[in-house]
């Protein structure tokens, strides 16, 4: 093999009580593109921060094209090339997509700020790299979808000088068809030469896309596979160090009576919505980011308003205005955005998990802590949420654990209804067959589901019926026999409506 | 040592460590400061700072600020002379004074939920407001002299008086009594919960079913209420109803314990526990300035700083914790 661009030698971090590197060796060479894989708290964070000078390790040297880049700050790491992709990417809301995309260098003429250049620059760039037609250059920050918003992050770290460019679950928050999009560029960045890093908890995305693929666990490296030669069954026995069903079958569930009717519903966002979702039935929400799907939700919940059209429980009119008045029905929402509107980070495990019930829970308005440990704690237990106590703020907490938090909430509050939107996102293999598992009880104990998804898999493995949102408008029901990836593509995409 | 540590809270702990150092410091100092007289005035002083201290934590954990609780007391302390001298109803003038703070308190809640107004430049534009309010419904604008004895009691009066032992100011006791039921209201109510809440995610709150608006009223008008209180308070002590003299400046002092008490401007943070602390700690300060004779000037200097230390004692905190945070997130123990 030929000097590879980057070379990671001996690198170790540890944080106050535990070893998040143990002396990790890996490369990666001009035009490879190599993954990481691992559950939460493997250690792919942790080493992506390193390189990009986020943290500083405690051992080991880092060759970045020849030169030691360890100990570096941010902007030197930048500088030498090296790129990150933020799973999370900060968007300043009140400037433009053209300003977002060159913060921090911004173009001038004469030590004054061109607008127009970077307009052209922006649009010149979106255009080069296969995104053209999907975000307004013009537009501010605050408008972008989660997807328009990683694409801006990809913007960035493409500018002049990208040696090493490293991806941090880049397709959390993208469609399959972006998804798409997002690989003919690896691959253009593959046939550049410059070396690739990609993270994701998506074998198949990982498959598709890598040519080696570093397994990490506990902060070591377990394995390194090329890609050709392994199969996701490997993967993830090295992942998690034991077998693992691969995929997630649902158990068959008898369907009860109609418990959620939506019917002829017309807002901003959609036109003329009818679905019913019977009592121990999952019903799957498919589309691209953007159809829909979630303001389908919160227009559901109350949150945002509807122009015309019905929504009914167990046959009676509701007339819901405001999320109390969801939640008193018996309609639960449990948001894709958990940080931003799901959890109270600076608040306890257990505060966290009673919100929907504090009324419930309470006597003359007086919250009972007894009751709290009774009704809410044992959904803390049945979900093995890690946390060495119920008073942890939530915020500590990993992804996976924040997101059974939100689940626990709605589990205690044993809604009729329950919508979830995107359940597992960002939630590693384990967690998320766990997290199935749930869902699945939860429909056999009668509750009538909504699941909205990003990942067909997800959709195929878990929904009764699925439904296909694109631009505001829903297909017909595809029954779980009939699914398959290409036609909820078809419906997605448009082409089939 | 532990079992402290949970029982106070980590954050009191180190403000109960200050307060034992700082009287430590002026009982070596002075030879007055331990007199029971004087721990019993230092009590006294608290009680007009410590019942807005406690509208403002509910204020302040919900992510909200209310700078205009001075100009409320203001208009309280009017009012409530008014009603005393002109209409010899103490009762009147005590139910009349707290309701026109929770007016008041509603007014700023009007402003910050129908107008979408920032509560900072809310309050701050009726801090201006309100003050002006006091000095139009005082007649001419002046003082008004309250020499009902009865009432004076409210705010010099002492109960169980010994031989030697001076008595426990009511004014205090009325303080303790507010501050324990705050405490049971935030800490233990569905309410006091909801605000915990809303302050920490305002959006999940509202996807929880909380209403934020109603929520909004409610708190403002509570502490509109107690500005009411402590302003009635400073009109039995001064014996008048002052427009501005007696409470001006108190938001500052209000706001500074807050904070001091573990308090963080994002919301979501704060104990009562935690701001009675701080305000004993600040009034055993200004107290202990006083006895060692330093002028009032280096005092305001003294507050102004205090205020910058405990917000960013809050900071340090939030920054500590994310450092946490992130190395959780880093690190395997908690993955799933």
């Amino acid at each position: 093999m030929q000097t590879p661009i980057l070379d990671v030698r001996g690198v170790g971090k540890a944080f106050p009580g535990v070893r998040a590197l143990a002396k990790l060796d890996m490369a990666v060479a001009r035009g490879e593109v190599v993954a990481f894989v691992g559950e939460n708290g493997a250690g792919k964070s942790t080493l992506l921060k390193i390189l990009s000078g986020d943290y500083f390790l405690d051992e080991g040297e880092v060759i970045l094209d020849g030169a030691n880049v360890a100990h570096v700050s941010p902007l030197a790491a930048r500088q030498a090339g090296f790129r990150l992709v933020r799973q999370e990417p900060e968007i300043v809301p009140d400037i433009t997509v053209a300003e977002n995309i060159f913060i921090g260098e911004y173009l001038t003429r004469v030590r004054r700020i061109d607008f127009p250049a970077m307009r052209k620059e922006a649009r010149a760039m979106l255009e080069r790299y296969g995104f053209a037609g999907l975000i307004d250059v013009n537009a501010d920050g605050r408008s972008l979808s989660p997807a328009q918003k990683h694409i801006v992050e990809i913007m960035r770290a493409l500018k002049p000088g990208v040696k090493v460019i490293a991806f941090d679950e880049p397709t959390s928050s993208l469609t399959a068809q972006e998804t798409e999009r997002l690989f003919d560029l690896i691959r253009r960045l593959r046939a550049d030469g410059i070396g690739i890093i990609y993270v994701s908890h998506r074998l198949h995305e990982v498959m598709e896309i890598s040519d080696r693929i570093v397994v990490l666990r506990d902060g070591r490296l377990v394995s390194t596979l090329i890609t050709a030669k392994t199969s996701d069954i490997e993967i993830i026995r090295l992942m998690v160090g034991r077998d693992l069903e691969a995929g997630y079958r649902r158990q068959e569930t008898t369907r009860e009576n109609v418990v959620l009717e939506v019917e002829g519903l017309n807002s901003r966002w959609h036109k003329d919505i009818s679905l019913s979702v019977r009592g121990g039935e999952i019903l799957g929400l498919a589309g691209l980011v953007g159809a829909g799907r979630t303001e389908l939700a919160k227009v559901i919940f109350g949150e945002l308003p509807h122009l015309s059209g019905n929504v009914r429980l167990n046959g009676k009119d509701l007339h819901i205005k405001s999320p109390t008045d969801a939640i008193k029905a018996g309609i639960g929402f449990a948001p894709e955005d958990r940080k931003g509107e799901g959890l109270i980070l600076v608040r306890s495990v257990l505060e966290n998990a009673s919100l929907a019930v504090f009324s419930r829970l309470a006597k003359w308005g007086v919250l009972r802590k007894p009751q709290m440990l009774n009704e809410v704690a044992p959904y803390i237990r049945r979900l093995e949420i890690k946390t060495p106590s119920l008073d942890q703020d939530v915020g500590k907490l990993s992804g996976g654990n924040q997101q059974k938090v939100v689940l626990a909430r709605w589990l205690a509050a044993k809604p009729q209804v329950l919508i979830l939107d995107e359940p597992t996102r960002a939630v590693d293999v384990g967690a998320k067959a766990e997290i199935y598992r749930l869902i699945d009880q939860l429909a056999s104990q009668g509750m009538a589901i909504v699941v909205i998804s990003s990942e067909m898999p997800e959709l195929l493995a878990l929904a009764d019926r699925i439904m296909v949102m694109h631009a505001g408008r829903l297909s017909p029901p595809i029954e779980k026999a009939d699914a398959t990836e290409e036609n909820i593509l078809n419906y997605a995409l448009g082409t089939a409506l | 040592m532990s079992r402290i540590t949970r029982f106070v809270g980590a954050e009191n702990l180190s403000l109960i460590i200050a307060l034992v150092l700082l009287v430590a410091l002026l009982v070596s100092q002075s030879p007055f400061f331990f007199a029971s007289r004087n721990i019993l005035n230092i009590g006294q002083n608290m009680a007009v700072v410590g019942l807005i201290a406690v509208g403002m934590t509910l204020v302040i954990v919900s992510a909200g600020l209310d700078i205009s609780v001075g100009s409320i007391a203001g208009c309280a302390s009017v009012a409530v002379a008014i009603m005393v001298t002109d209409y010899h109803s103490i009762a009147g003038g005590i139910v009349v004074g707290i309701l026109l703070g929770a007016v008041l308190g509603l007014v700023n809640a009007a402003i910050i939920n129908v107008l979408r107004v920032n509560p900072v430049v809310a309050t701050l534009a009726t801090l201006s407001a309100f003050r002006g309010l006091a000095f139009l419904i005082a007649p001419d604008g002046k003082p008004i002299g309250v020499l009902d004895e009865t009432f004076g009691l409210l705010g010099s009066g002492r109960w169980f008086v010994y031989d030697n032992f001076a008595g426990v100011p009511i004014a205090f006791i009325i303080l303790i009594v507010v501050a324990v039921i705050g405490h049971f209201v935030l800490s233990s109510t569905v309410f006091g919960r909801s605000i915990y809440t809303m302050g920490g995610n305002p959006a999940a709150a509202r996807l929880a079913g909380i209403n934020l608006n109603r929520m909004r009223y409610y708190i403002y008008a509570i502490s509109g209420a107690l500005a009411g209180l402590a302003g009635i308070i400073v009109t039995a002590r001064t014996s008048s109803g002052q427009p501005a003299s007696g409470t001006q400046g108190l938001e500052l002092e209000a706001i500074t314990s807050v904070f001091l008490g573990g308090a963080i401007l994002a919301g979501g943070k704060g104990t009562i526990f935690g701001t009675m602390l701080a305000v004993t700690l600040l009034a055993t300060l200004s107290n202990g300035m006083n006895l060692l004779g330093i002028p009032t000037f280096y005092q305001l200097v003294a507050k102004g700083i205090l205020l910058v230390v405990a917000v960013a004692i809050g900071q340090w905190r939030m920054a500590r914790a994310e450092r946490l945070q992130a190395a959780a997130a880093a690190k395997g123990k908690d993955a799933a």
